[in-house]
């Protein structure tokens, strides 16, 4: 497994006498990167949104992007499966790999790209039909019709949320009558269905009471064992949970966002290397 | 005078002036005062007032518009204005009748609307109009009304004209007309379906048709139907396949009148008997006429009306010498 | 005094809205009482079954006249439903901003055009157009079809894109973060959900098409026979009493209310129909 070596992760604002570790990526020798950033910035028109980011997340792990409100962490979370393209006048520049794949060529077809990095929202968002179709209908648009085929990618997708032996008697009940944490699930399932390798995750648990995220962030922790996870959330306790590796984000005077620190969540939170970062951390502002 | 006394004088008179003045401007300022304060009630009285008045004002206005609209709707006719509705047939000659009555006696009043013989005579007789049109004759219990007969219309059964036939027999119209036959093939044409158009049950021609040419047997109520003589002869004169009935009198050059039997569809065949499908035009009243529409029946039935008739294509009734006049 | 003032002007506008209630109340009550008679005279299935309406004779029976209003109807649904979702989907979904501004005045338009002149615009070209090309009188189910098609498609449209456009972005957001493309995404995620409001925009233009009649009385035909294909002349409820209202008297005029009866119910239970399903949402 080839470890990237990045020697622009920490940016030019970081206070001066700190040493920037001159080998770059904090990822150890044991983990692959699944994807890349390189200088990634994002404009809205004139507006910057993104500036200069890059790291390396690492493969079968949770990435947390964490940061006060307004910094850029959903916009550089839909950045990896380029749902920014739906907002008119986007620009994209820099690099960003997935697997070796650079996503934003102008040849890289986006529905597919979207099949293998998956995306969860914040508000739980079940289509308004039945548990069975909601599952089904990703499987269905790749071109699965065989009804017996379907019947098992619902029973199994529904089995890793743990989801299966409540709904399978009711897989035609609509899906708006589950509670919001099964609803959140269900979203998850669905993403499962399409056997993504990268699942991201914008704040997902906001929208749930303490005993559901908790449930959430424990299906996290299993799904990483099989798939990359990356999770937006303001929430840092969250982040200590269940994060291995903590990109932390801020605006600047000009709004756009910039990577601060990135570094193993442990290691950042017990010892942050960037001002602002503490700052943030102990609560001082954010 | 002397200077002292003529300054003094003029002295008093402009000190007599001056509260003169002073008199008059306090009085306007004491109207401005009056003014300020009542203005200032008024306001008071006003704001109150407005909003009851506002409300009631809406109201008035809305119920009044109402009034208003319905008494410019039920104000329609002119007072000395007449009015005549019936017959799609007779309507035309109608307005001829009506521009000839008007030149000659300065009165161009007179409405003259369609909606077929039976809403004609039905009108006549509630007084919803003064003439009723009729192109058939009436039925026992109509004949209770005042009616005249003004002339006489031949029917003409019309074909396109690139349809190659010229003449038929009262009998094949009649099978046309119940579907016993269907095909233009089934009379030497070049095989088609037959689209057979008749009038709405109310029309004059309609009931003159049936009984002239159909007698017993009933038209198919697979008939298109049309409401007036010109829907009639325009849909004939634009489907090739198609076969109507419309007076004779508006038969064009965008239509084909057949023979019957041989017989031409004409002024002089339907005079002299051998072409046997016409028709009586009447003029039916609820009351005897009086005024107005009196004269314009009198005008109607005078030699001048009667030419006009014929000049038209009618067939004059009223007076027998007219027959042998040429126009 | 500001209590008295609310008070009357609550109870003003009470009366106002009353009298709208009251003219609906005293028509109904006035085709009932004028209609009712010669159903009952008739007979309740001979009238809305009997194959021959020939008032002269004493005959009532409105069935051909139902065909020919249901198959008009259904006409115009099978042409109108889907070109109007089609450009309901393409307003909603993939005309640009500026695009929009001009096509929905262009398609509200159309619905301020009055009934008479389609009818006569149908009686020019469509007409003879179905008689050159497809053979038969011209005037015809189709060509009622194709005009009434015509006339639903404002009310279809303009329901079905505000319900497409009314959908939370987070349906079409989660359909193509799924992998679906833009058609996918439309097709079974956001119709779906919009199915609601857009048969409920089906269902109030088919309303308005039963009802329709200045604009099919010039091109139908007018016969009274039930039609064979759609190329054949019919006759509808509503052009029946057009046609023969005018001179009709005594118990052809009451057969003629009592088709009036018929179409009230008929339009109130598409209408209830549409309310029913709008709530559901």
């Amino acid at each position: 497994m080839k470890i990237n070596i990045n020697s622009k992760l920490m940016t030019q604002d970081s206070k001066p006498g700190l040493p920037s570790s001159p080998s770059g990526s904090p990822l150890d020798s044991r983990q692959s990167v699944k994807i890349k950033t390189d200088r990634l910035s994002l404009h809205y028109g004139s507006f910057q949104a993104l500036k200069d980011i890059s790291f390396d997340i690492p493969k079968c792990a949770i990435t947390a992007i964490i940061g006060p409100s307004g910094c850029g962490k959903s916009t550089l979370l839909r950045v990896f499966n380029r749902m920014n393209d739906l907002i008119p006048g986007v620009r994209v520049e820099g690099k960003v790999t997935l697997d070796d794949l650079s996503i934003y060529e102008k040849t890289v077809d986006v529905v597919s790209l979207r099949k293998r990095v998956g995306m969860v929202f914040q508000k739980p968002n079940p289509f308004p039909m039945s548990i069975f179709d909601n599952i089904a209908i990703g499987p269905k648009s790749y071109g699965i019709k065989d009804k017996q085929e379907l019947n098992n990618i619902v029973r199994w997708s529904l089995t890793q949320v743990a989801l299966w032996n409540d709904l399978k008697d009711n897989l035609k009940k609509s899906s708006l009558d589950l509670s919001p944490e099964q609803q959140q699930r269900l979203c998850i399932a669905r993403t499962l269905a399409g056997e993504p390798e990268v699942i991201l995750f914008d704040e997902s648990c906001s929208a749930l009471d303490p005993e559901a995220t908790m449930k959430i962030e424990e299906l996290m922790v299993d799904l990483a064992k099989k798939y990359t996870i990356i999770i937006v959330t303001h929430n840092m306790e969250q982040a200590l949970r269940v994060s291995d590796m903590a990109a932390f984000m801020m605006i600047e005077e000009d709004k756009a966002g910039r990577l601060v620190e990135y570094e193993k969540t442990n290691i950042m939170f017990s010892n942050p290397k960037d001002k602002r970062t503490e700052d943030y951390i102990t609560g001082r502002f954010g | 005078m002397g200077s002292v006394e003529r300054f003094s004088h003029l002295l008093t008179r402009s000190a007599k002036r001056k509260q003169d003045f002073r008199s008059i401007f306090s009085r306007s300022e004491k109207i401005q005062q009056f003014n300020i304060q009542h203005s200032a009630f008024s306001t008071a009285v006003k704001d109150r007032l407005r909003g009851r008045l506002a409300v009631w004002l809406r109201v008035a206005l809305a119920v009044g518009m109402c009034f208003s609209l319905a008494l410019l709707g039920g104000c329609g006719r002119p007072k000395t204005g007449v009015i005549i509705a019936g017959s799609t047939s007779v309507q035309p000659y109608a307005e001829v009748l009506v521009e000839g009555y008007a030149v000659l006696y300065h009165d161009d009043a007179i409405d003259v609307q369609g909606g077929g013989s039976s809403a004609g005579i039905a009108a006549a007789e509630s007084g919803t109009a003064d003439i009723g049109m009729s192109s058939r004759d009436l039925n026992e219990k109509e004949r209770e009304l005042w009616f005249v007969e003004i002339a006489k219309d031949g029917l003409a059964v019309i074909i396109n004209p690139n349809n190659p036939l010229t003449d038929l027999t009262i009998n094949q119209i009649r099978d046309i007309y119940s579907t016993k036959i269907s095909n233009w093939s089934e009379l030497g044409g070049s095989p088609a379906k037959i689209h057979i158009i008749a009038r709405e049950e109310g029309s004059g021609t309609r009931s003159a048709f049936e009984s002239l040419v159909m007698g017993e047997a009933e038209i198919s109520p697979k008939a298109i139907v049309q409401d007036s003589n010109g829907a009639v002869r325009q849909l004939v004169a634009d489907d090739k396949n198609s076969i109507g009935f419309i007076s004779l009198g508006l038969v064009d050059q965008t239509v084909k009148a057949l023979t019957l039997d041989g017989i031409v569809p004409n002024r002089e065949n339907v005079i002299n008997g051998t072409y046997s499908l016409f028709r009586p035009f009447l003029f039916v009243a609820g009351k005897e006429p009086v005024g107005a529409v009196k004269q314009f029946i009198d005008f109607t039935l005078s030699p001048n009306g009667q030419k006009l008739l014929e000049h038209e294509g009618l067939i004059s009734s009223a007076i027998e010498g007219i027959e042998n006049e040429e126009i | 005094m500001k209590k008295f003032k609310e008070k009357l002007s609550g109870r003003i506008f009470f009366i106002f809205a009353l009298s709208s209630i009251s003219v609906l109340a005293l028509i109904t009550v006035f085709i009932i009482v004028k209609g009712a008679p010669i159903i009952a005279k008739v007979g309740f299935f001979n009238f809305v079954f009997g194959m021959k309406w020939s008032p002269s004779q004493g005959e009532f029976g409105i069935f051909p006249m139902i065909i020919g209003s249901v198959s008009v109807t259904l006409g115009a649904a099978a042409l109108g439903v889907p070109i109007g979702i089609c450009c309901s989907i393409f307003l909603a979904e993939f005309a640009p901003a500026k695009m929009r501004e001009f096509f929905r005045p262009a398609i509200q338009l159309l619905a301020g055009i009055p009934s008479v002149v389609y009818g006569f615009w149908g009686l020019l070209f469509i007409v003879p157009f179905i008689r050159n090309f497809f053979g038969g009188p011209g005037l015809s189910i189709l060509a009622g079809a194709i005009i009434l098609a015509i006339m639903t498609l404002p009310t279809i449209i303009s329901i079905s894109e505000v319900s497409l456009l009314a959908l939370p972005r987070q349906y079409k957001e989660g359909a193509l973060a799924l992998g679906l493309n833009h058609w996918q995404t439309i097709w079974s995620v956001l119709l779906p959900a919009a199915k609601s409001g857009i048969v409920a925009a089906v269902i109030l233009g088919i309303g308005r098409a039963v009802g329709e009649t200045m604009a099919v009385i010039m091109v139908l035909g007018n016969a009274v026979a039930v039609p064979l294909s759609i190329l054949d002349p019919v006759r509808t409820l509503t052009t029946n009493i057009g046609i023969e209202m005018g001179y009709a008297s005594g118990e052809h005029q009451q057969a003629l209310f009592a088709t009036g009866i018929v179409l009230f119910v008929i339009i109130m239970l598409l209408n209830s129909f549409a309310q029913y399903i709008t709530r559901k949402r």
